[in-house]
């Protein structure tokens, strides 16, 4: 061999390994079953995992202690006024489970070896990040579910069965996966952006749990409804459970001084869900695509 | 089967305002064969291999797989390539078998073959046992481990960056057996500090430094160019300097390096090179008649410190 020669190849005895050509839809499948093999064996997922359990195996634990009449009353005799109170923690655990898998889903190849790994096959950048995308999706899925599986063996125990608004339930389990979609578009862009790792989980809670929860506030203040606010999307997941549900209350502060509060109305919390996918994820797409293993 | 190959051309690559690590970088190689890409630390060996596989994008120039550009068409660049740069890390939380198998899927092998292919690797490399987890494992057995991914699938391209580095002196010259066997029908480009790795390995060198190529040729033009006039040779038993009087005579001088070991100079002529060997194996057994690994580390300090000087 020179260079710029074309001298042939002297085989090894070797036969060559067959191989067949590789849709990006068998890559996503390939990436998502990886990726997920890593979630499920991770401390942060059982960690997680555990902690939404406890807090909800407590609550429960509670009101079975406060006894069913207390639970009715309190509950206003409605399963799903029931549902809705139970479930108000769901946010955030959407928002702990979008930062613990999506905030250094992808600043992991720029920052450890990882991406040595997976970067160098032949898999388009965008195919990895789907996959990604997808493993993440499912495990939040898994934690925010558990959440609602004790919110329903709860429901069950004190409204009985037949009492329960399944289909509600349903629909509120299906605005959660949207709000988990929506908040791991954005914690995968900030991973996307950030180098480190656990600057991109950091920088994730803290921009959908207290950065959105405080403009929120401010912008409410200010007489304006916080229609841009991912949090105040996430109300939608309570507001399809609530029988008395209220857009706008306006509550008085002093002499000519009114507060005004919004809360999402599920339309209004599923378009707000879906724009935020549809902006941060081709978004996140982008910037992966362009970003340089400079490490 | 269709010619594999790698290229750069007028490669150069910046980062930021800081003065280039690559500039106007051209070499091109097909077939089949090893090449050594040689310079000291910063020289830009990391980032050219980077640019090939598009873990990096060109200021300016291209770097192309079989022909294709990473930064254009990842997929098709990257089908037939087996990549080991810096210190790839597969999930901790995975094992060995699973590793691999991710690789081996996305090259598009049959559950079958990557079994075979595994096994194999396993047997090649010495792997840890398939079922153990990434992150139990030593550096040395993640580096094979490392390697093996580069080779599931039995790409036909190889870039290797410091193969060896992490593994103890029985692991590489395991992964130097294992070199040598695949560049008989894989292209391989190498970067290494190893110059005995190197010799061993590689039929052609590539010697950059501040991100430019200084030279490139074959390895015994190289060894020729630079040490013309010294040889070393090794006897399979211990020789006398009594032994050693007929060589003086050819010789300008006659070292001992050891008791089997003696380093000859002389006018660095091919028939004077032919005549010492003859008289060496009068002498006794030849078990090595030049080191060329010496010659190599001395063409490469030779060549280097010239430019070594702070920019």
């Amino acid at each position: 061999m020179t260079p710029d020669s074309t001298d042939p190849a002297v085989p090894s005895g070797k036969e060559p390994v067959a191989r067949e050509t590789v849709s990006d839809l068998q890559h996503w499948r390939i990436v998502t079953f990886h990726q997920l093999g890593h979630y499920l064996r991770t401390n942060r997922f059982y960690g997680l995992l555990g902690f939404v359990s406890l807090i909800s195996a407590i609550t429960l634990a509670s009101q079975v202690n406060a006894g069913i009449a207390a639970v009715r009353y309190e509950q206003l005799f409605k399963s799903s006024e029931y549902l809705s109170n139970f479930l108000s923690y769901t946010g955030l655990w959407v928002i702990l489970a979008a930062a613990f898998f999506g905030g250094d889903a992808l600043s992991v190849d720029f920052s450890t070896g990882a991406g040595y790994y997976m970067l160098v096959l032949p898999i388009r950048r965008p195919v990895l990040l789907a996959g990604r995308y997808t493993a993440a999706a499912l495990v939040t899925l898994a934690i925010v579910g558990t959440s609602y599986g004790f919110a329903a063996v709860g429901a069950i125990y004190f409204f009985g069965a037949p009492s329960v608004p399944w289909s509600l339930l349903a629909g509120s389990l299906g605005i959660a996966v949207l709000f988990s979609l929506a908040a791991l578009s954005v914690a995968f862009c900030v991973s996307a952006f950030i180098r480190t790792p656990a600057a991109g989980v950091l920088i994730t809670v803290l921009a959908l749990y207290v950065g959105f929860t405080t403009i929120q506030a401010v912008v409410e203040l200010a007489g304006i409804e916080p229609w841009f606010s991912l949090s105040y999307a996430g109300g939608a997941m309570a507001a399809i459970l609530d029988t008395d549900f209220v857009h706008i209350q306006t509550i008085p502060l002093g002499e000519d001084q009114y507060y005004t509060l919004w809360v999402s109305t599920v339309t209004e919390g599923l378009e707000i869900k879906a724009g935020y996918v549809l902006v941060f994820l081709p978004l996140s797409a982008y910037l992966y695509q362009r970003k340089e293993s400079t490490g | 089967m269709t010619e594999v190959s790698f290229e750069v051309e007028s490669l150069s690559k910046s980062f930021h305002n800081n003065p280039p690590v690559l500039t106007d970088v051209s070499f091109r190689y097909a077939g089949s064969g090893a090449v050594g890409y040689l310079g000291p630390n910063g020289a830009g060996k990391t980032t050219t291999l980077k640019l090939l596989v598009g873990l990096l994008r060109p200021s300016r120039g291209h770097a192309y797989l079989n022909g294709i550009e990473a930064s254009r068409n990842r997929k098709a660049a990257l089908w037939n390539v087996g990549a080991l740069i810096e210190t790839p890390e597969p999930y901790p939380t995975l094992n060995v078998h699973e590793a691999l198998d991710t690789v081996g899927r996305a090259r598009g092998l049959s559950r079958e073959d990557i079994d075979r292919e595994v096994d194999r690797c396993h047997e090649l490399l010495d792997l840890p046992p398939l079922g153990r987890r990434i992150g139990w494992l030593s550096k040395g057995q993640r580096q094979r481990v490392s390697l093996a991914a580069t080779l599931v699938g039995d790409p036909r391209v190889l870039l290797l960056d410091e193969p060896t580095s992490g593994l103890d002196p029985a692991e590489r010259v395991l992964v130097r057996r294992l070199l040598n066997g695949l560049k008989r029908d894989h292209l391989i480009l190498m970067s290494s500090h190893q110059m005995l790795e190197v010799t061993e390995v590689c039929d052609q060198l590539i010697f950059l430094d501040h991100g430019r190529v200084l030279l490139q040729d074959r390895v015994e033009n190289v060894a020729q160019r630079t040490r013309l006039g010294e040889v070393d040779v090794e006897f399979a038993q211990p020789v006398p300097p009594s032994a050693m009087t007929p060589l003086r005579a050819v010789a300008t001088s006659v070292v001992a390096l050891s008791e089997r070991r003696w380093r000859l100079s002389f006018d660095g002529s091919d028939a004077t090179r032919v005549r010492l060997l003859g008289l060496c194996q009068t002498i006794g057994p030849v078990v090595q008649f030049a080191n060329t690994s010496l010659v190599l580390e001395e063409a490469y300090l030779e060549l280097i410190p010239k430019t070594t000087e702070p920019v």
